[in-house]
């Protein structure tokens, strides 16, 4: 999910100079050192996930032992256990996407006649929303579009997994992001250093951090996670930001329900997200490096995991990156099934392990994240970005896209499209333009709306598809970029289920710490099914305004924004007489 | 610099650094309402109740957890906001239909909020309220269907009491709380120190004890009658019985924290087997006595022994859980009205040690430092105390320092709760305390990890001590202590590289026959770190009783009068013949060891025991109870009928802690004021009324109307001390001594400008080995301490609710020495000491190390002090309580006789 927004986003950028000091006891602090007093072996998460096979710990004594061998309080053990999908559920159960691009294919019939034959769980989402609806088998397999549908007979037998290749187009001039992706894979280390990879690295670190700091900041590059914050300038915050280590954290779990080009990313350019990771520690001082990437995408976790593992190898990570002076040392981390740790303060706490819940802010992450310490958190987008504008320099980059948008944005386009698949286009050609690229609806249908930039973004109707993909055209018109996800909606859907599929989504995923994101979901969802219809409209809109204005992190306050929309453009359709009340 | 101002709903509000929005808003009286933040905790920001309006943003701020910045312009109460809150309001009621809340909810801050904003819940489930709560605590109750998970008990927990019970479960709607591993109170962390309760704005976590309680007639102020922290508590009482205590919000030593005792062990006063009516012994009977006839019997009877025997044979022991009023009136009889110095306080078998350790090298033998100096530390080394169980508060404030980041360095034969915090646990042989710390001292100086400029400036012996460093061996030190010398080094390391640090000490480098020389060479390391008179740093002996600080402070020791005046010095014996009328004679008195060996022998003829049982207490069981039936008079003042009171000839029976008035002295020398809470029982009376009706009886003429009275004499007798303590004078704080003239606001730290004695002094002590040894008979080391549950001997402690969560003393031992000698968690086992026997059912704990054992002497039927041996330190005269060798066998659980 979005990474960066804020309910006190606008003082960001301007962090009081007391954040770091207070308060004291915020973000997880004592828990970090009762752990560290008790002497814990092993860290977080991926410890917790060695210590223990799903559906274990629950148990008043299981939960002593365990609590004992990850040395933090029994409670708060139990909390993190029932907190992640992957713990309560059986990780070998088979997973059915239910993304709302999966959703619109069926999704949900397919997951039940599936339930009835395997032991399966939803999901949201795979990543592969160009080829709708998805199944990720208990041996990670990966069955799409009529494979999937195909499984409802009830075999996994005699079905092969089809090949798993993106659709990648480039409208830009040139491609940046996908620069490497266009060319094939390069998942190998030989193959990416044929492209070129590590050249930026190896030019960077002739020169001083200053300077690449300085670069990044003229370039003017925004973070694609969905704030579009400057990079720079959050570079810069952590650079100038007291204390001992630093880190950069990938954000590899991000990416709206709609979105997949992290995915194709960390799958087929590894060494450019490493390339921009260690980019990034070189500018601001960081020791340590750890990529996030979230359960549901196993083949990038096994990518990315080699890729690290080579560029250790190569001497591209470690005690000497490349033969500089620079050290760093770089960890692959796996989610463990929750939406919201794509929220960059959640991750944090996923990956000291702890719930995944969003932390207040300030402090913010450049000042204090992962072990409160001074923290870049970059998506995977963000940072493939970088290797770019370090190599041609800034003002090449800031050719590119708008005024206030620079560079390019990749959409990911889902299998509504005529031609689905990922689009990289510079910043300031019109929503319209990028879909007509896609040729419009698959197989010829008129779209009603799309959705742009998932369940947090915005759903629009097509006299807004003329608007300029840009930060700041798209903020006046009150439009979420998000991630650049699309999701075509075709005529005739069903938007009572689009509207039920948010609100189980809303209250399936929320993290739980504030009451507006974690019970108005659930009021809502028993508002839409409430026989008497009196003043439920107004009651519902009430309920988004809490939620909007109230809730603590980018995903209580986005999720109401598409959902006012839809209830307000086909409230005749959710709530009409005839239909299904 | 300009002033960096806000305007909270149009008011301009200077910023204060680091303040929120919310905190911002208090201060000027604008209430914002929340239900998740609670003043002290950390902002939980989940209620979302507390979002305003700041400037233009459409975007809202937590007021609870955003920081106020200059330029500001906040709104706290418009339309739009009060909509929102009503709306958050009404999510709880609504978004479960199963849930109810009871339409009654006045007593809680919920309740009120919802009367607030005109919500109502819709039935009132009072009458199954309590059978769908967990009751699993005999004194907590959680009721999950009232839980809104606002978390304020968990983050009370953990940054209050740092017990970590409570967590939170699965996410969105289903998210609620937890406890502990399996949902019970009595098989968590959780050491009901009432925390969350007083956290608990929605009432789903109660005090049992408080439910459907009656409605106080009257709340006093006074201070908690447990351990020498000294909590100040505000007591409820109704119909003259106590019914609930709380702390008192802000109070500098607890900040309404309390812990089980304090909070719930309060019922002892209304025990039905409290003395009522003076006793007098007649035959084996005892027959009730008015109290003209008890004053005038015990007048007479010590008459007659000091006309028989002399003054010195009568003793006197103060107690250090009545006030310093009745101490210092105890002590001026003995010294005036008697003629003997032979008074002492049960300081005498606990921190003698300390305190005459602290007074030879420091000059002042008291803590150096204040509770609060544990918030500043940054190096904590706590050494022979389980605070956690021992000192509750203090072992909060201490784990939650630690929780903040301060290092912690434990050493402890056992594996005390803190230990689990520390940074090093040095697990010390019992009485390995000198060979280890002359050994860090060793480390700091070879590496020049100390104070240099501080010990040039401050410090005597340096030299000396240097050379004898030169022959302390780490191999040797690591033998004789038990403590590997990677460990000594990395912990020598850790405070000489964070230097100062503040040392927390306990009875376990007291209750030694190394006792002083335990103290001493740890005050070396204190010096060389240059930690003694620092803010953050120095000594902190954490006393035991709630005024063993101010007994010895009274002047209830042999060696010392009031304010630790020597006897001999001309300067004092003229105040005292001013104050007095007469001094005492200037050879010392006796110690309470020494008092019962010549009560043995047949020296000491007459005893009286203020509030202190000896015959449980003391070692040797079978050498004090000799010493008792051999004294022509005892004389007890007592609340029960104690293992004491059976010897004694009179008993005189005495108001509790919350039935008097008067001063206790604490830890960190802050006197307090004692207010009654309730009457005493009867016709029992506080101890200093009787100890003036005995003195005037011997003929004293004393006027004394009320214990302030007192309080002004003290204050003259000893002036460099208590010379402006004053009851008129003093805040609810209390004040702390030194306190030498009127308008004086007390002393936080000494030592800050220079020793009291002039130069600090380090000393050089070598290792002498306990008399005590084990052997191949005797192959176990027995230390004896306390519980968290229980105090003392347990006389209020066992006549409470407390016995159902520990209702006997467990014997603890390593699972590994429990096996060799066949024997399992539950049995009954006989321990035998040089002396006799003892028994105790077993507790398996990996918080021993293999050969060392622990016993708590809480119920007398444990007889622990039958074991312990008459050992005590040459210089104080502290027994060896942490050191027996005993052997152990397989027992029937029927008691000893």
């Amino acid at each position: 999910m979005a990474a960066n927004s804020s309910i006190i986003a606008d003082f960001e950028g301007q962090p009081p100079s007391s954040a770091t000091r207070w308060p004291a006891r915020n973000s997880m602090g004592a828990e970090r050192r009762y752990r560290e007093t008790h002497h814990a072996k092993g860290s977080g998460l991926s410890h917790l996930q060695e210590l223990i096979s799903a559906g274990e710990g629950t148990e008043p004594a299981e939960v002593r032992r365990l609590a004992g061998e990850m040395q933090i309080p029994e409670a708060t053990l139990r909390g993190v256990l029932s907190f992640y999908t992957d713990f309560e559920r059986k990780s070998t159960a088979t997973r059915v996407c239910q993304g709302t691009s999966c959703k619109l294919a069926g999704s949900s019939a397919l997951g039940a006649s599936l339930r009835s034959n395997h032991e399966c769980h939803d999901t949201y989402c795979l990543g592969y929303c160009h080829r709708s609806p998805a199944v990720l088998s208990s041996e990670g397999e990966l069955f799409t579009g009529n494979d999937a549908r195909a499984l409802a007979n009830g075999t996994f037998s005699g079905i092969h997994a089809e090949d798993d290749s993106t659709p990648l187009r480039c409208l830009a001039r040139e491609p940046i992001v996908l620069r490497n992706v266009l060319k094939g894979h390069v998942r190998d280390l030989a193959a990416a250093r044929a492209q070129g990879v590590y050249e930026a690295l190896a030019k960077a670190l002739r020169g001083t951090p200053q300077e690449l700091l300085d670069t990044v900041e003229q370039s003017g590059q925004r973070g694609r996670g969905g704030a579009g914050f400057l990079t720079g300038a959050k570079w810069r915050s952590c650079a100038n930001a007291p204390g001992q280590p630093r880190y950069v954290a990938v954000n590899g779990d991000e990416g709206d329900p709609g979105s997949f080009v992290d995915r194709v990313l960390m799958e087929d350019d590894p060494h450019s997200v490493i390339e921009g990771l260690i980019l990034c520690a070189y500018a601001v001082g960081a020791s340590e490096g750890v990529i996030f990437i979230r359960s549901e995408y196993p083949r990038a976790n096994a990518v990315m995991r080699q890729a690290v593992a080579e560029a250790y190898e190569n001497g591209i990570l470690g005690k000497s990156v490349l033969g500089s002076d620079l050290a760093l040392e770089v960890s692959v981390r796996t989610g463990m099934g929750s939406y919201v740790c794509g929220e960059e303060t959640a991750m944090l706490n996923a990956i000291e392990g702890w719930r995944g819940e969003v932390r207040i802010r300030p402090p913010f992450p450049a000042h204090a994240g992962l072990n409160g310490k001074p923290t870049v958190v970059n998506n995977v987008e963000t940072l493939v970005n970088i290797p770019y504008i370090a190599e041609r320099g800034a003002d090449k980059y800031s050719a590119f896209g708008t005024a206030r948008s620079k560079g390019t944005k990749v959409f990911s386009l889902n299998h509504g499209f005529a031609r689905p698949g990922l689009v990289e286009v510079e910043f300031g050609l019109t929503l319209l333009e990028v879909m007509e690229e896609a040729g419009q609806g698959a197989g010829g249908q008129r779209l009603e709306a799309v959705i742009l930039g998932g369940p947090m973004g915005s759903i629009l109707l097509p006299q807004e598809w003329g608007v300029q993909v840009c930060y700041g055209r798209m903020g006046e018109a009150g439009i979420q970029l998000g991630h650049g996800g699309l999701v075509a909606i075709p005529e005739g859907a069903d938007f009572r289920a689009l509207l039920e599929h948010w609100l189980e989504f809303m209250m399936e995923e929320s993290c739980g710490k504030c009451v507006p994101c974690r019970l108005g979901s659930k009021r809502a969802w028993r508002l839409l099914h409430q026989e008497a219809p009196t003043g439920r409209l107004q009651k519902l809109n009430r309920l988004f305004d809490l939620m909007e204005a109230g809730s603590l992190c980018a995903f209580g306050q986005s999720m109401p924004r598409p959902m006012r929309k839809l209830v307000e453009k086909f409230g005749d359709r959710i709530f009409a007489p005839g239909g299904r009340l | 610099m300009n002033r960096a101002l806000a305007w909270i709903n149009n008011i301009e509000i200077e910023i204060v650094q680091g303040e929120t929005i919310l905190q911002a808003a208090r201060r000027l009286g604008e209430e914002i309402p929340t239900l998740c933040y609670s003043p002290g905790l950390a902002p939980e920001g989940g209620c979302r109740l507390c979002l305003v309006e700041v400037g233009r943003s459409p975007r809202l701020a937590g007021a609870c957890h955003t920081p106020i910045q200059h330029g500001m312009e906040i709104t706290t109460h418009t339309p739009r906001l009060e909509s929102l809150r009503r709306e958050i309001l009404t999510l709880y009621l609504e978004v479960d239909e199963q849930r109810e809340f009871p339409t009654d909810t006045r007593d809680s801050e919920f309740g009120r909020l919802l009367e607030h904003y005109g919500l109502r819940p819709k039935s009132n489930p009072c009458a199954q309220a309590d059978e769908r709560s967990n009751r699993t605590h005999t004194y907590l109750r959680f009721d999950p269907d009232l839980c809104i998970s606002c978390r304020r008990c968990l983050n009370a927990c953990e940054q209050i009491q740092g017990q970590f019970v409570y967590g939170i479960a699965s996410r969105g709607p289903s998210t609620h709380l937890i406890i502990g591993p399996g949902e019970r109170f009595d098989e968590s962390a959780c050491v009901a120190c009432g925390a969350c309760v007083d956290q608990c704005p929605t009432l789903a976590l109660t005090d049992r004890d408080r439910m459907n309680g009656k409605p106080a007639e009257r709340v006093t102020q006074s201070v908690c009658g447990y351990c020498g922290v000294g909590c100040r508590v505000e007591v409820e009482s109704a119909g003259n019985r106590v019914l609930r205590i709380r702390g008192v919000p802000g109070a500098a030593v607890n900040r309404g924290h309390l812990c089980v005792k304090g909070r719930y062990a309060h019922n002892y006063h209304h025990s039905p087997d409290r003395l009522t009516t003076p006793l007098k012994r007649v035959g084996s009977d005892w027959i009730p006595i008015s109290w003209d006839e008890a004053i005038h019997f015990a007048a007479e009877r010590l008459q007659q022994v000091r006309d028989q025997h002399g003054p010195n044979a009568l003793g006197g022991l103060a107690s250090s859980r009545s006030t310093n009023e009745a101490a210092y009136l105890l002590q001026k009889l003995f010294r005036t009205q008697i003629g003997t110095n032979n008074v002492d306080c049960c300081a005498r078998v606990c921190h003698s040690s300390t305190a005459l350790a602290l007074q030879i090298v420091t000059g002042t033998g008291a803590a150096s430092v204040s509770f609060a100096d544990i918030e500043s530390a940054r190096c904590i080394v706590l050494a022979g105390s389980n605070a956690t169980e021992a000192h509750p508060v203090v072992g909060a404030r201490l784990k939650q320092a630690v929780l903040k980041g301060a290092k912690l360095i434990v050493i402890d034969p056992r594996r005390v709760e803190l230990a689990e915090y520390a940074d090093h646990h040095l697990q010390v042989r019992p009485g390995g305390n000198v060979p280890l710390f002359n050994a860090m001292a060793k480390v700091m100086v070879d590496e020049g990890l100390i104070d240099s400029a501080y010990l040039q400036e401050r410090v005597e012996s340096v030299s000396e001590f240097r050379e004898f460093l030169r022959a302390v061996s780490l191999e040797t030190a690591a033998e004789q202590s038990g403590v590997e010398p990677a460990k000594i080094v990395a912990a020598a390391r850790l405070i000489g590289n964070l230097r100062p640090a503040l040392f927390v000490t306990g009875l376990g480098l007291s209750e030694l026959t190394q006792g002083t020389a335990s103290v001493m060479t740890m005050a070396n390391i204190a010096m060389l770190t240059g930690s003694i008179g620092r803010p953050g740093a120095g000594m902190m002996p954490l006393r035991g009783q709630n005024n063993v600080q101010g007994a010895a402070d009274m002047g209830t020791m042999p060696t010392q009068v009031t304010g630790y005046q020597s006897l001999r010095d001309p300067q004092v014996r003229n105040r005292l013949t001013q104050v007095w009328g007469s001094a005492p004679p200037e050879e010392a008195g006796i110690t309470i060891p020494e008092m019962l060996d010549a009560a043995a022998r047949g020296d000491l003829h007459a005893l009286w025991v203020q509030g202190e049982d000896i015959a449980h207490s003391d070692p040797n069981e079978a050498h004090v109870i000799k010493a008792l039936t051999n004294l022509d008079f005892l004389m007890v003042q007592e609340m029960f009928f104690s293992e004491t009171a059976k010897y004694a000839h009179l008993i005189l029976p005495a108001a509790g802690a919350l039935e008097q008035e008067g001063t206790f002295t604490n830890g960190e020398r802050r006197i307090q004021r004692v207010r009654p809470a309730v009457e005493p029982p009867g016709e029992s009376r506080a101890d200093w009324t009787v100890i003036r009706d005995v003195g005037i009886a011997l003929g004293a003429e004393w006027h004394y109307d009320e214990p302030a009275a007192v309080m002004k004499e003290i204050a003259r007798v000893a002036p460099h001390l208590f010379g402006g303590v004053d009851y008129a004078s003093m805040g609810p704080d209390g004040v702390q001594w030194p306190c030498p003239e009127p308008g004086h606001t007390g002393s936080t730290r000494v030592h800050e400008d220079g020793f009291v004695r002039g130069k600090g002094r380090l000393v050089t002590i070598a290792y002498a080995a306990s008399p005590e040894q084990c052997s191949t008979e005797f192959p176990f080391v027995l230390v004896t301490g306390r519980v968290l549950e229980h105090y003392n001997v347990g006389s209020m402690t066992r006549r409470t609710a407390q016995c159902e969560l520990v209702g006997e003393d467990f014997l603890e031992i390593h699972p590994d020495d429990a096996s060799a000698i066949g024997i399992a968690a539950g049995d009954f086992v006989e321990l035998e000491s040089r002396r006799d026997r003892a028994k105790a059912r077993v507790r398996l704990s990996q918080r021993m190390t293999p050969g060392t054992l622990f016993l708590a002497f809480h119920f007398p039927e444990s007889h622990t002090n039958r074991l312990t041996s008459s050992y005590t330190d040459p210089q104080s005269k502290c027994p060896e309580y942490k050191i027996t060798a005993v052997r152990l066998q397989p027992a029937t659980a029927v008691p000893l006789e």
